[in-house]
């Protein structure tokens, strides 16, 4: 036999008492206070986070992770010399939790699509040449930025504590629905005889500040809430103007998507200045930051004339898009302040970036 | 006969997306109340419709928002919006670019979304596709409009 290591040695000595018949078994009564549940689903849907967290104490999640710092499931008995894995230091419940987010994973893994089978590609039509690159510039900036939403909670996903799975899985659940939002605009740019246009400088300027944030629930403020609500409006903007039935359902399906993103965001918020009042000043200085950066990405020439030039109908009607674009924004706005309010913070009288525009 | 609008017309609706279980199954679960409000020039029609889950469990007619359940989400407009817009879905066999529940409301006319707070309106844009699908399913009812508002209701 080839030189294994002293622990490979130890799991093979293991291997042959067990084979000898002198097992243990002592697992087996491990964890007595957690057996005999009986999860059940609640309706049709199956078995959800949701359900499993009805029963016993499994669905208990405490307001300080497991100390153990290792990957053990929550409710699960932990042997004293379980290892830490050095990595978890998010621990607090209040710096990632949120109360509907059991709800929203169930929710993600009931709703995902596929970009190569539920869009209707074959519905793709040739556009006139203004119209075909307004769209191609408009899914070349959002294939740009959509994937921030996948690498800002993989940043902090490996740092938060086991014992705030449901957190994690949602976490998870986004960052594929983010490639999917990459991959169905890069796909959308390639399908119809244009390309990808033009990147943008003042997009990764917006970028920066997320993946700079200094913790996770300052990010997820300028992300969830005011990055993809803006988003948000930007699907609802795009699944109108859509040129064919294929951008319809592109834009109806991200939209839904990024909601569910949006509304994890705004009740992790609200549970954390429920928490930590006095860290409500926090919020506020990153938020301006983010709105400033968000309002140069918005107002960049190449990001409002396409979309400007979709909203109207063309090039030659691209001033009565602007002026659509304008009531949108002040619809982006309104209701990115509503969201705020809704988690506990008052923005309106400090808002960074204008209320409106001059189009 | 299934008029527009008429408890007989949204029950058939309901009973429509719950005939093809495998399809919503694909879309993905739905639990949001939406009333629909259709505005007359001197009065208005509501009618409530439940989702929970991957069914719509119930359809009726309420005598205003205020009787809906917690968290609805209103959907408001004048008849003749609602009117063109299930025409549209009948000629067609799904609602059109100019026709679909999005491009109707984003700029709050002809029609509007409201609701008590902004979470429960973006439930409107979290189920967005399953919603479409359920009002498109009129192109498969039969559901003729009557030629004066209300006059079914004489």
């Amino acid at each position: 036999m080839p030189h294994v290591s002293e622990s490979v040695e130890r799991a093979l000595d293991t291997l042959s008492e067990v084979l000898r018949g002198k097992l243990d078994l002592g697992w087996m009564n491990a964890n007595p206070g957690g057996w005999g549940v009986r999860a059940t689903p609640r309706d049709e849907r199956g078995l959800g986070l949701e359900d499993i967290n009805r029963v016993g104490a499994y669905g208990e999640v405490p307001d300080e992770g497991s100390h153990y710092g290792s990957m053990a499931p929550r409710g699960s008995e932990i042997p004293d010399d379980m290892p830490s894995l050095g990595c978890y230091d998010i621990n607090d419940k209040s710096l990632v939790w949120a109360d509907n987010v059991a709800h929203l994973y169930d929710e993600a893994v009931a709703r995902q699509w596929s970009s190569a089978r539920d869009i209707p590609w074959n519905q793709l039509k040739p556009q006139r040449e203004d119209l075909e690159k307004a769209m191609c510039q408009v899914c070349t900036n959002l294939a740009e930025v959509e994937f921030v939403a996948g690498d800002m909670p993989a940043k902090w996903l490996w740092h938060i504590n086991h014992d705030f799975h449901e957190v994690k899985c949602f976490m998870a659940s986004q960052i594929f629905d983010e490639a999917r939002h990459m991959e169905v605009f890069r796909k959308r740019a390639l399908a119809n005889g244009g390309g990808l246009l033009r990147s943008s400088p003042d997009s990764e300027q917006l970028l920066r500040v997320i993946l700079e944030a200094p913790n996770f629930t300052t990010g997820s403020a300028l992300m969830h809430i005011l990055g993809e609500g803006f988003v948000l409006t930007l699907f609802r903007n795009g699944e109108m103007f859509a040129l064919t039935p294929v951008e319809k359902k592109i834009f109806r399906l991200c939209m839904q998507d990024e909601a569910r993103h949006v509304a994890y965001g705004t009740m992790h918020l609200k549970y954390f200045l429920e928490k930590h009042p006095e860290r409500e000043e926090e919020i506020h200085e990153i938020l301006s930051r983010g709105e400033e950066a968000t309002f140069s990405l918005n107002q960049t020439q190449d990001t409002v004339e396409a979309r400007a030039i979709l909203a109207g109908g063309g090039l030659e009607h691209i001033e009565e898009g602007f002026h659509k674009l304008g009531y949108l924004f002040k619809k982006q706005i309104n209701e990115y302040l509503y969201r705020l309010k809704m988690a506990g913070i008052e923005r309106r009288s400090r808002l960074a970036i204008p209320f409106e525009l001059p189009l | 006969m299934n008029l527009f609008p008429s408890e007989e017309f949204f029950e058939a609706l309901r009973q429509r997306a719950n005939s093809d279980p495998e399809r919503w199954r694909r879309l993905g679960t739905v639990d949001m109340t939406l009333v629909v409000k259709i505005d007359y020039p001197d009065r208005a029609e509501c009618y409530e419709i439940v989702f929970a889950g991957y069914r719509c469990v119930r359809t009726r007619r309420i005598a205003s928002p205020a009787n809906a359940a917690k968290g609805a989400i209103v959907l408001e407009g004048p008849y003749t919006a609602w009117r063109e817009m299930i025409d549209n879905i009948a000629a067609n066999g799904q609602a059109d670019l100019e026709h679909t529940l999005n491009t109707l409301t984003l700029m709050d006319t002809p029609l509007h979304v409201d609701s008590d707070n902004q979470l429960d309106t973006d439930l409107f844009y979290r189920y967005q596709e399953n919603l479409q699908q359920f009002f498109d399913g009129a192109a498969a009812i039969n559901a003729p409009l009557v030629a004066i508002a209300g006059a079914h209701l004489q």
